[in-house]
């Protein structure tokens, strides 16, 4: 394999590899290609060692990697096998002119089953059947001899024999019909269908109609080879859709998706899109994570503080050996959060303990609460439990009664008035439905003069705040930010500003 | 150098000459090290703790015959901890005994102006390499014969640190504002680093680095470290041992046993005298291979049936 086709073999596999998420930089993809060229590619089980080395950061990409190289390098094996059944199809007159288009046919080959799919696979298996089915169907043996030249387009293609243009004319149709937005995996029939129009198949298929009909055999010898060849071709569209949905559309459906449950009501999630939304909250921690540890690194960077340095250095007689630095000391956010975890809003305290854990690197100090009724301390239990599990056992323990804001903030006033200071913020989650209950305003009041912020997060509509059993004007009034919240944008946007306002 | 280049000359003589050193590599491990010296990357090597990270770097430089520079990462660990740091002390000393020679420094200088341009005269000797206090990562660079350098435990420095880290990882280079930027002397310095991922490490770091992956090793492998490591364990109590550890790991566990705890045991129990693993014998010496009372108190309820097991 000389070297291009290796830079194309490779940088098609890392196009995979990013497709089923795994980021690859182009840094990385420079390592692969030097790595590539130490170890060459005869030995399998080195090559992919040595690719798990470079191109997957993480043990689950490793895991995602094992697959995809799997996957894409499986023509490996079977490609001898696949080549011959081309040859099949050519049949002994032609040997010759097959023996040149298969010398040249060779190298497209391998650049085209260069692209992943397992597709060597299914070649194999397909066109035998294919041969065989194209044999048992063989009505009469015409045997070899001379054959009339075809007159479609297509035809001529098919005969000429060589898979580098077949292989050309085959990705511009597919790029005349955007093969690139297959999303999902139901078009694929579809894609094929238009790819084999756009080549021209409604001639080839009058052609060979009118072929098998025609009286002198040399013409329905050509009718038998264009019909065999036909089949080829299809299977070869076919496995072509395959790549290119693979290479294309398979995240972008994923992507899709997670924008979609990114903007979508948080109580409306279903259940199995659970561990999705769980991912997208890592990943939108994470940023806020980089984002905001920068802000520490004024600390630690000290500058001589020159006068204090000499003040205290004077009865040394002014030779300074005992230095002093200023720092600026940053302010760890000290968070409280108050989450209402009765079955209306439960949802929404799930994912808001879940993103305030997930800051634990910038955040180190949250405090949780949860109540419906009677309001209890949970930060403990997420200490010492996964996020998931802890978040299950706050909801399962704690989401029985009917809500009662007055008895909750109650509550959390006697359980840690003292421990509000003002460089606290205390977030609560809930939608202030106090079932017509005494509201208690004037806890939140003492709260909200001692803390530094009291930040209402309410999932309910503003339209709908203030009616029926709703006291959020009462609560409203004291707190210094009152917020609708009921999607992961509107969750991220909050502890994004309060993150900033805490640093 | 020769040595090296023939040692590293490919994965299976490098596998080898690890098993030399006692220390079992699988080809993972041994295609990373042949990578890491060919291409000149870092390697940074996660999983479990106990399972050898470490020591990969160790037995490396014994292997090489270089000299092993280790930074032990913690948290607020700095560049002037990790790379150089000037010595004040050695500074402040030098101005006071220097005082009086000043005057000689100065002499016939008039003015403040003049004064200045005759000092200057003199240079920075104030910041130059006589008072430079080279740390780890300075020292692995101006090593004459290159070295294998250990970053332990990455995950354990701050954010901040891995930035740090990224100039000597790409171009074996650190910059010092007063004096420019120091090259490795020889060859680059093998480097490898090791995380227990407590945290996920940046992605620009590892953009630049190798990853290696060591998991638990499989009851083969496993077998292999006790015979190199503790050849005095008769064999079926090697094979007990190992398949027993095997089903620990199985368990649910605070911490699962790892290489170094069955390394640990399989010595325990040569002190004992132990033919084979008997339930009670195992239950004594559990608390070598468990580091929480709460997995001891679980695993004692399944030794016997565990011991059945493995005994069949």
């Amino acid at each position: 394999m000389n070297a291009q086709t290796t830079d194309r073999t490779i940088s098609n596999f890392i196009r995979a590899l990013r497709n089923a998420d795994i980021r690859v930089s182009t840094a990385e993809t420079l390592d692969a290609l030097n790595a590539v060229e130490l170890v060459g590619y005869e030995d399998r089980d080195y090559l992919k060692r040595t690719l798990s080395l470079v191109l997957p950061k993480t043990a689950d990409e490793k895991v995602t990697f094992d697959a995809c190289f799997d996957q894409f390098f499986a023509f490996q094996d079977v490609r001898g096998e696949a080549e011959a059944a081309l040859g099949d199809t050519g049949d002994a007159d032609d040997q010759d002119s097959e023996d040149g288009g298969d010398g040249e046919g060779g190298g497209a080959g391998s650049d085209r089953q260069a692209q992943p799919g397992g597709k060597g696979k299914k070649n194999k298996s397909k066109s035998k059947n294919k041969n065989n089915l194209f044999e048992e169907e063989e009505e009469e043996d015409l045997g070899p001899g001379e054959m009339t030249d075809p007159s479609s387009a297509l035809g001529k293609l098919l005969m000429a024999n060589s898979r580098v243009e077949l292989t050309v004319q085959m990705s511009a149709a597919g790029e005349a019909v955007n093969i690139r937005e297959i999303q999902i995996f139901t078009q694929k029939g579809l894609y094929a269908r238009r790819i084999m129009d756009q080549m021209g198949l409604a001639d080839l298929n009058q052609e060979i109609a009118d072929l098998r009909q025609a009286p002198a055999v040399p013409a329905r010898r050509l009718g038998q080879q264009l019909k065999g060849r036909r089949d080829f071709l299809r299977e070869q569209v076919r496995d072509y859709v395959e790549q290119q949905f693979l290479l294309n559309a398979d995240v972008s459906g994923k992507r899709l998706r997670e924008e979609l449950l990114r903007k979508v009501k948080l109580s409306n999630v279903e259940h199995r899109n659970f561990r999705l939304i769980q991912e997208i909250v890592y990943k939108m921690a994470k940023k806020l994570s980089t984002l905001h540890s920068r802000r520490k690194k004024v600390f630690k960077r000290g500058q001589l503080n020159i006068s204090r340095t000499l003040r205290n250095n004077m009865s040394y007689d002014g030779a300074i050996f005992n230095l002093h630095w200023k720092s600026v000391k940053v302010d760890r956010p000290k968070v409280f959060a108050i989450c209402d975890v009765s079955g209306s809003v439960a949802n929404y305290a799930r994912f808001m303990l879940m993103f305030l854990y997930s800051l634990d690197e910038v955040m180190p100090k949250v405090r949780s609460f949860a109540f419906s009724s009677d309001l209890a301390e949970v930060t403990e239990l997420f200490n010492r439990n996964k996020i998931e599990d802890a978040i299950a056992k706050t909801l399962r323990d704690y989401s029985g009664g009917s809500t009662d804001y007055g008895q909750a903030l109650l509550d959390f006033k006697k359980l840690c008035l003292d421990d509000v200071d003002n460089r606290t913020t205390i977030i609560i989650l809930g939608d202030a439905r106090n079932n017509f209950g005494e509201a208690h305003a004037e806890v939140l009041k003492e709260l909200y003069d001692r803390s530094k912020r009291v930040i209402w997060l309410n999932p309910e509509a503003r339209l709908a705040w203030n009616t029926g059993d709703s006291e959020m004007r009462k609560y409203g009034a004291y707190s210094h930010q009152v917020e609708e919240c009921n999607s992961l944008m509107h969750l991220e946007r909050v502890v994004g500003n309060l993150l900033r306002q805490v640093n | 150098m020769a040595d090296i280049e023939t040692i590293a000359a490919s994965v299976a003589s490098l596998k080898e000459n690890f098993e030399q050193h006692r220390y079992i590599c699988s080809n993972e491990i041994a295609t990373a090290v042949f990578l890491a010296y060919q291409l000149r990357k870092p390697v940074l090597i996660e999983g479990p703790p106990g399972v050898g990270k470490t020591e990969l770097a160790k037995t490396a430089a014994e292997m090489f015959s270089l000299p092993l520079v280790r930074l032990q990462c913690y948290e607020g660990l700095d560049e002037s901890k990790a790379i150089y740091e000037w010595k004040y002390g050695k500074q402040l000393l030098y101005t006071q005994v220097l005082k009086e020679a000043l005057d000689e420094v100065l002499q016939g200088a008039k003015g403040f102006a003049q004064s200045v341009s005759k000092l200057h005269e003199f240079g920075d000797i104030f910041f130059s390499n006589e008072f430079l206090e080279p740390r780890p990562l300075l020292k692995a660079l101006r090593e004459e014969n290159g070295c294998v350098l250990l970053i332990d435990e990455i995950d354990k420095a701050d954010h901040e640190f891995e930035s740090l880290l990224l100039e000597i990882l790409s171009d074996y280079q650190v910059s010092i504002p007063e004096i420019g930027t120091v090259k490795a002397v020889a060859e680059p310095p093998i480097v490898f680093l090791t995380s227990n991922n407590t945290r996920e490490i940046s992605d620009a770091l590892k953009r630049r680095c190798l990853h290696l992956y060591i998991p638990f090793p499989d009851v083969e492998v496993e077998s292999k470290i006790i015979g190199a490591r503790v050849p005095e364990v008769p064999p079926e109590l090697q094979r007990q041992l190992v398949e027993f550890i095997h089903e620990l790991r199985n368990l649910d566990l605070k911490k699962l046993p790892a290489i170094s705890e069955t390394i640990d045991w399989a010595r325990t129990l040569v002190l004992l005298h132990a033919e084979s693993l008997e339930p009670q014998l195992v239950k004594d010496t559990l608390n070598v291979i468990l580091k929480f009372q709460e997995d001891i108190d679980n695993v004692q309820s399944e030794v016997n049936a565990l011991a059945a097991k493995i005994t069949k």
